[in-house]
């Protein structure tokens, strides 16, 4: 074996299902999970697709599965809500070649609006979870994943967190490596099991119910994916997932039964496990999972009164749970003599670039007082202040459909307050175009601003069906969202400049005062993506009596000095939106006559 | 001076999106492992370009389990940005080593909580302890003609410190990171920040 190199998680997923010989990948972008398909095409020789939605991915990848093709999907933790539908049924009528659904979870909600634990998703829909605590078992158990799911004719849950997916460590593998396929498995037409009938689903339930007892058996069997470390017997701590390094840590001389597979639980291993130690503890993040099954088997475990539920773990709160409880090492804690946290510095949040194109659109909802509902992407940093645009964002797509609720609620009342969807192109096509077909159908009369910039910005600019490019950078089919919106029957639809705040208002003051819906699309490629200039930078003409106006805009190219702006030359790429709200008419850009006239 | 130093090397490299903070500490950890320790490396994504502020965890040593820091353990700080360096300061062992650029770069103003910069960033940091290094890493990637090797200075900071991993397995990695055109700046970058320190 050559020596090993540094992977993150997710690209030693992609690694693990290389090597396992996966013929088809789809995913839809989510922080963490996003690599994982991102290195899959990067890598090539397996063919890897962005889907729409994660529901589609997990049923393109199923078909994949189904036709004798091992496949993989990925997902963060709640797109496998998205996905839940086929997941759960797909449960029932099994996998040809092996299915493997990657549960990114979030604790601590670096990048999520939930800190779901989706090993809770994968008991629901009773099949079998793998967790890895490193990398180099983030591979190994993608491959063994794919056994598992052909073995037991199921889907398999690669679950992994955060810390998991964007923490690297050493992989024994060979880089670059061109893996053989795994080989096709025959497809035969199975009417009883793939055709989830009623009639055909009461005996695959029943067929479900004696899987995930062989997959108990296995568990208890299977010592390398659940493993005892015999060491000090007074102390024996059931851990997993990322949470048994820092257990590691902070008791080395413990004993400890590390779970890879913790779904199903391996209730004899735990029994064999609790016999040899005098107190049990569970270290996990999230949901006491584990705890409250390890508890009713009888074993007087203790977890989360020691363990936070919330958030994530750390090796100070592992090693604070066990001081608390009597067995860590106190000597350890008097590390802080540098005090806390330097307590009244500004923040420094992440902010919308300089001359994105969400910044105009934003500071226009705001100035006209609209009711804005918002969603999942960069311009949620509307929400923020100074801009503060935003109501409400709840989920991918969510937009739309609680425009049209959320108007019919105010008008019941009699509420003259108008209300506006706002969503990105990727998450359009994710999952608000049934929104907007509710609308229509339904004889709303919302109107949608759709802010294009032409990628999935936030996840680290992936393609789209909108851009017409796909994962592997091929031209693929494009779906053009002007089309898309008319042939749903929206019959105003209107482009308009985002850098035009005179032509956003007027846009906005027409289609609100109509009694149907509308759609305005406001294109504006990404500044990430396209970095030149838009015009030459803003300077300024007089001196700045510092109004504070084009403050109100939050754009980092500009800063405060002493109360006045100061426009950083290189940073400015020339929107000219100060320009346009400057009351003294102060900014100009170079060669152009009038402001705003960019 | 208090104890021995931990078996395990902590590192943290801090800095503001967009910057250089996750490429240098890409080499860091990618050193370390050529070096022939064992490695963690952590940090978040996500918004890391938009101009937010970025924190990285690389540890090695014999055998490294948490791939985060315990959260006052840092041997080495190393920071690009001022403001950030007093914001994760006390992430340091009281006897750790603090390697910072003598840069501000202003947050974009939110309109909410304290708005103004520190202007005392470098006596504050100063008085940190014997171990605080200001590095003019920005002003002499500047006189290369090349801001963004800024990091390769501090990386050359960082070097001096270390002397369980040879520099010449830094320039391997610099050589091997960086394309062509862009090498002998980012040698030249690391060197300076190397004597720099060295010479202090």
């Amino acid at each position: 074996m050559p020596n090993p190199i540094l992977l993150s998680g997710n690209e030693a997923i992609a690694e693990g299902a290389l090597e396992a010989g996966a013929h088809f990948a789809s995913a839809y972008p989510g922080t963490p999970s996003t690599e994982i398909l991102e290195t899959l095409s990067r890598r090539g020789g397996i063919r890897s697709e962005w889907a729409p939605n994660e529901k589609v991915a997990y049923e393109a990848a199923y078909g994949a599965s189904l036709g004798g093709a091992r496949a993989l999907v990925s997902m963060k933790h709640v797109g496998v809500n998205v996905a839940a539908d086929p997941l759960f049924s797909s449960s029932y009528s099994g996998v040809n070649a092996g299915l493997v659904l990657v549960s990114a979870d979030d604790p601590a909600m670096h990048s999520s609006q939930n800190e779901q634990d989706n090993r809770q998703l994968a008991r629901a829909a009773k099949i079998p979870v793998l967790e890895p605590s490193d990398s180099q078992e983030a591979k190994d158990f993608t491959l063994r994943a794919f056994e598992i799911s052909e073995q037991f004719d199921t889907p398999v849950m690669l679950r992994v967190t955060t810390r998991i997916c964007h923490s690297m460590s050493p992989v024994e593998t060979e880089r670059d490596r061109n893996w053989p396929k795994a080989p096709l498995r025959d497809y035969d037409r199975d009417f009883r099991k793939h055709v989830l009938l009623p009639a055909n689903a009461r005996p695959r339930h029943v067929f479900v119910e004696r899987r995930m007892e062989e997959l108990e058996e296995y568990a208890n069997g299977e010592r390398d994916l659940n493993r005892i470390e015999w060491g000090d017997r007074t102390v024996g701590v059931i851990t997993g997932g990322v949470a048994y390094q820092y257990v590691r840590e902070a008791l080395p001389d413990a004993s400890v039964l590390k779970l890879g597979m913790p779904h199903p639980l391996p209730r004899d291993l735990v029994r064999e496990f609790a016999d040899g130690v005098d107190e049990i503890y569970v270290v996990e993040e999230l949901d006491p999972f584990i705890e409250t099954q390890v508890r009713a088997l009888g074993i007087p475990a203790v977890g989360k009164d020691l363990f936070p539920l919330t958030g994530e773990l750390n090796p100070d709160l592992v090693e604070r749970g066990f001081q608390l409880s009597g067995n860590g090492d106190l000597s350890a804690s008097d590390r802080s003599e540098n005090g806390g946290p330097a307590p009244s510095l500004p923040v420094r949040p992440p902010v919308l670039c300089a001359g994105c194109g969400h910044r105009g659109v934003f500071y226009t909802l705001s100035k006209l007082g609209l009711i804005v509902t918002g969603d999942i992407g960069c311009y949620t940093l509307g929400a923020l202040r100074p801009l503060e645009s935003m109501d409400a964002c709840l989920c991918m797509g969510a937009s739309i459909g609680m425009a049209h609720g959320m108007e019919a609620a105010l008008r019941a009342a009699g509420d003259e307050r108008r209300v506006v969807g706002v969503i990105g192109d990727s998450t359009f096509m994710h999952s608000g175009i049934t929104g907007l077909i509710n609308t229509v159908y339904n004889g709303g009369s919302s109107t949608v601003l759709v802010l294009d910039n032409g990628t999935t910005a936030m996840t680290g600019h992936q393609d789209h069906p909108g851009t017409g490019v796909t994962a592997s950078g091929e031209p693929g089919g494009r779906v053009d969202i002007t089309a898309l919106c008319r042939a749903i029957g929206i019959r105003r639809v209107r482009d308009v400049d985002p850098y035009d705040i005179g032509a956003l208002e007027t846009a906005l003051d027409e289609e609100l005062s109509v009694d149907e819906p509308s759609v305005i699309i406001c294109r504006a490629a990404c500044r990430l993506v396209d970095r030149t200039p838009i015009a030459p930078a803003v300077h300024l003409d007089i001196e700045c009596p510092g109004c504070g106006t084009c403050f109100e805009l939050g754009c980092p190219a500009i800063d405060e000095r002493d109360g006045m702006a100061v426009i950083d030359p290189e940073v400015c790429c020339g929107c000219g939106l100060c320009v346009q709200v400057c009351p003294f008419c102060g900014l100009r850009i170079e060669g152009h006559d009038t402001a705003g006239a960019v | 001076m208090t104890g021995e130093p931990s078996p395990t090397r902590n590192i943290l490299l801090a800095g503001v999106g967009g910057h250089g903070v996750l490429a240098l500490s890409r080499i860091v950890a990618e050193g370390a492992l050529a070096a022939g320790f064992d490695v963690r490396k952590s940090e978040i994504h996500g918004m890391s370009q938009r101009g937010g502020s970025v924190l990285s965890e690389v540890r090695y040593g014999e055998d490294v389990r948490s791939p985060l820091i315990p959260k006052t353990a840092a041997d080495v700080f190393v920071s690009l940005e001022l403001l950030e360096a007093l914001r994760h300061l006390h992430r340091l062992r009281p006897d750790g080593v603090l390697l910072v650029n003598d840069q501000r770069i202003t947050p974009a103003p939110t309109g909410s909580g304290p708005v103004d910069y520190p202007e005392d960033a470098v006596e504050r940091l100063r008085d940190a302890g014997a171990g605080a290094r200001i590095v003019p890493a920005h002003d002499i990637a500047v006189e290369l003609g090349e801001p963004r090797a800024t990091n390769m200075v501090m990386l050359g900071a960082f070097a001096a410190m270390t002397p369980e991993i040879e520099s010449a397995v830094w320039t391997r990695m610099i050589e091997t990171t960086f394309r062509p055109a862009l090498r002998a700046v980012n040698l030249a970058a690391f060197q300076r920040g190397l004597e720099l320190v060295v010479e202090a």
